[in-house]
């Protein structure tokens, strides 16, 4: 990107005073003396850009005032210097989506989907190309107006609606409908009404107060057809087929994206929920501002909301659920987020105790009353297999209702296809998805596009750090070059296998591991997360420096065990996770990170590790600009020199980099002084380090996986194998020892992989 | 008797040295160029080899490092 040629721009200091927000720049009067800051050093800035030529693009006599740059291809550049630059960022951050926000100078990319939003969110056509046309230095390419014009003209007309727990699609317009009813896959999931013979009409409704509110999301030409015509159309769908038909209706397809909108006041089948929130939680204003998003006419709208780790993701979703006032589905990731977010409801909103239930695999509350808030996690929702009677009961409680919210957290790491599952089964009026971070490596995530709604809102990382809303994190990444012994192991072919856990061994980069801790520890009594991938490197770490961890094993109990000890012992300062600890484990005190292994080059989970630190800390003035502490939380990312770990190490420092960090590189740890106070510094050390390393088996030494679903299917399976036949019967005895050993060994361990079993079981079991 | 070889020496880092000494023992026998390591930094070799280590050297490290694709 055209990065730091903006700063040649900064237009006179006397055009500040000129013009201070928008309306300014409505007058497009010559006042402005513009000779000193020509297109001269503009036109060489458009030649930096390589292979796009924009030098045709018509400069505007006061280009020095307005913030943006607009190119024919859609791209967009935002100077954050301008004065105009706030303004200029709410309008952009609704039509585009940001492609890499360092400090000075965004660029931001127009898409379909991303003008979709922003129609979603009630931005005309003619407003988004006025006001895009006010903020650009240049005149507004043709091909930028087309394209605004081919993407939005087709939004609001039609609207997906559910009812009584059955699915409409409405329109004003009847042909609207009959050019989706050509397409296979509407006409298909169409459910025709039973009773009338002619199937090609429409059901027709008077349009009475329900929708009229509508209308005025409708642009002016739409809006007379709407007065006009007072009459709603609609046919049913069949429920499993939402997902199908929404995607159908999409930019890329037939090009009538739905529109879906809960008027939840108005509702008054569904039972109010008697909640608000407290006094006492104030909702920040970039939080208001992303409720605002979805709440834009009075309406619930459905879509996702981005906000970094520890930005207060929580407090948006309860606040939500305090604005709609009816039943509310929240999903969580695991049990423990179950259990925070069952705290969060408590915590800021005036909601009963008996009004709010967790459902997990051990902890099943039944709901009482008939409006209630229920906190379970997407593997209980989408399991399966065959439950317990209770589940089997809150599960049927669940399909059944009509939920006013369905409250979906961290959302991009939820497999595509348990989604559909989770959304088939809930029925709800209106969907919102949480996350930090809306990258994936497979490119699944444009189907949240359609699965959930489009993006309402997305905060600028660096922003939030300015106002002291998240922690201002030092990003480092430490080289360890690797000993002249793990090297010449690295390189040999045989071992090409063990790459990963040899430079993950690499004794230079414990002994910077343990240096960082000590230091960390001793120094300035921080609270430390160290993070390994890699299941051996994390046992070998943490035994040697006796420290406590936690991976996909530890249960439940023992997990909560260690997390409150690291929280309240000041003996506990130091943990160690496995990749269980990416999302959601929430340690709000812990302000160090080191990272010693990572799962490849993955984006996601670098930016979710440094959100376990982004929690703001100590006192909020301290943390402003020019406070006592420039940085208050490090993020240390250890990285092996000359391996490949290098190429994933920068890799997955892109989506960081797109938000404006920079990372500091850092060659000299530890410092040669520490010498002998560290681990491995002898030889002998290193090569028993060395052949530990190279005698573990295979399978030890990989990355770790995960049961799909640490603590759903996981643990049923689990106690389904201590209910054995034999255990049931009491027949321990010798006639079934050779049938009780082989079982005994497999199963409390390895639960079975259910595709592995013979098709006669598997109905059986899954 | 002084026996005197025309040779390059070679000054890198340890790793570096190491990857050396790996690509000289996959070469065949005949091949190998490695006349003397004289310590774990510092080597001297056959003098014909520089642009094939070079250019060796070059591809190992362009496998470990990422550039973002635009």
């Amino acid at each position: 990107m055209a990065g730091g040629d903006g700063d040649r721009h900064r237009g006179p200091k006397r055009h500040k005073s000129s013009a201070p927000s928008k309306a300014a720049l409505v007058d497009e009067s010559a006042e402005f003396d513009y000779a000193d800051d020509f297109d001269e050093d503009a036109l060489d800035a458009d030649k930096e850009v390589k292979k796009r030529d924009f030098t045709k693009l018509e400069l505007k006599p006061d280009h020095a005032s307005r913030p943006l740059w607009a190119c024919a291809d859609g791209r967009i550049f935002l100077e954050t210097f301008s004065p105009l630059y706030k303004q200029a960022y709410d309008f952009l951050i609704a039509i585009a989506e940001p492609v890499c926000r360092p400090e000075s100078m965004h660029e931001y990319n127009l898409t379909p989907h991303s003008l979709y939003a922003a129609v979603s969110v009630g931005l005309e056509t003619t407003t988004i190309i006025s006001v895009l046309s006010k903020l650009s230095k240049t005149k507004l390419p043709r091909e930028i107006i087309d394209f605004i014009h081919g993407s939005t003209a087709n939004y609001g007309k039609v609207k997906l609606v559910l009812k009584k727990n059955r699915y409409f699609v409405e329109s004003p317009f009847p042909e609207v409908l009959s050019t989706l009813l050509r397409d296979e896959v509407i006409s298909r999931a169409r459910i025709s009404p039973e009773d009338s013979l002619s199937a090609p009409s429409f059901t027709i409704s008077k349009t009475s107060g329900q929708t009229s509110g509508h209308e005025d999301l409708l642009n002016g030409m739409e809006l007379a057809a709407a007065t006009e015509d007072k009459e709603t159309h609609s046919f049913e769908i069949d429920p499993s087929q939402v997902e199908n038909v929404k995607q159908r209706c999409l930019p890329n397809a037939l090009n009538y994206p739905m529109l879906e909108e809960y008027d939840f006041r108005n509702d008054t089948v569904n039972p109010d929920l008697d909640m608000e929130l407290k006094p006492q939680a104030r909702p920040r204003p970039y939080q208001e501002k992303s409720l605002s998003k979805m709440f834009g006419n009075g309406r619930a709208r459905s879509g996702i909301i981005v906000l970094p780790c520890g930005a207060g993701k929580s407090l948006v979703g309860v606040s939500a659920a305090c604005r709609i006032k009816k039943s509310c589905l929240c999903l969580a990731t695991n049990a423990v987020s179950v259990d925070q977010w069952a705290f969060q409801f408590k915590l800021w909103s005036t909601i009963k105790d008996d009004h709010i239930s967790r459902f997990t695999s051990d902890n099943k509350e039944k709901f009482r009353g008939m409006a209630g808030v229920v906190v379970t996690t997407y593997n209980m929702v989408a399991f399966g297999g065959k439950r317990s009677e209770d589940s089997e009961k809150i599960i049927e409680e669940i399909r059944n209702r009509e939920w006013g919210l369905l409250l979906m957290d961290e959302v991009h790491v939820v497999p595509a296809h348990m989604f559909r599952k989770v959304i088939s089964i809930t029925k709800s009026h209106c969907k919102l998805g949480l996350t930090a971070t809306l990258v994936r490596e497979d490119e699944r995530i444009t189907d949240l596009n359609f699965l959930i709604g489009p993006k309402l809102y997305e905060a600028n990382w660096l922003d939030l750090v300015k106002g002291g809303f998240i922690a201002n994190v030092q990003c480092a990444e430490v080289w360890c070059p690797m000993t002249k012994e793990f090297f010449a192991e690295y390189l040999k072919k045989e071992n090409s296998k063990k790459k990963q856990v040899l430079y993950v061994m690499n004794p230079n980069k414990f002994r910077a591991c343990e240096f960082l801790i000590r230091f960390h520890e001793q120094q300035r009594g921080d609270k430390i997360i160290v993070f390994a991938d890699n299941l051996f490197a994390l046992t070998a770490y943490a035994m040697k420096l006796r420290k406590p961890m936690i991976y996909g094993a530890t249960s439940h109990a023992e997990r909560t065990r260690i997390l409150y000890q690291f929280k309240n012992s000041p003996e506990v300062n130091t943990i160690f996770l496995s990749k269980v600890g990416d999302n959601s484990i929430d340690i709000p005190e812990a302000n160090v990170i080191i990272q010693i292994s990572s799962h490849a080059g993955s984006r996601r989970q670098e930016a979710q590790r440094l959100g376990r630190i982004l929690r703001a800390k100590g006192k909020h003035q301290d943390r402003m600009a020019g406070g006592k502490e420039e940085y208050n939380a490090f993020f240390y990312s250890l990285v092996s020199t000359d391996t490949q770990e290098m190429y994933y190490s920068t890799k997955r420092q892109q989506f960081l980099i797109d938000q404006g960090y920079s990372f500091k590189v850092i060659t000299s740890l530890p410092p040669l002084e520490e010498g002998p106070n560290l681990s491995f510094y002898t030889l002998d050390e290193q090569l028993e380090l060395l052949g530990k390393v190279l005698n573990a088996g295979d399978d030890m030494i990989g990355v770790e996986h995960l049961e799909e679903d640490s603590d759903g299917k996981a643990l049923l399976r689990a106690r389904r194998s201590a209910g054995s036949m034999s255990a049931f019967s009491g027949a321990g005895g010798r006639v079934y020892m050779e049938y009780n050993t082989g079982k005994g060994k497999g199963a409390p361990k390895k639960p079975k992989d259910p595709s592995k079993r013979h098709h006669l079981f598997k109905k059986r079991y899954q | 008797m002084v026996n005197a070889i025309k040779g390059l020496f070679i000054s890198c880092d340890i790793p570096m040295a190491q990857f050396i000494v790996n690509l000289n023992a996959s070469m065949p026998a005949s091949e190998r160029f490695i006349v003397h390591m004289l310590d774990p930094t510092h080597m001297f070799v056959q003098p014909h080899v520089a642009e094939m280590i070079r250019s060796k050297i070059g591809e190992f490290r362009d496998q470990n490092s990422y550039e973002k694709p635009q």
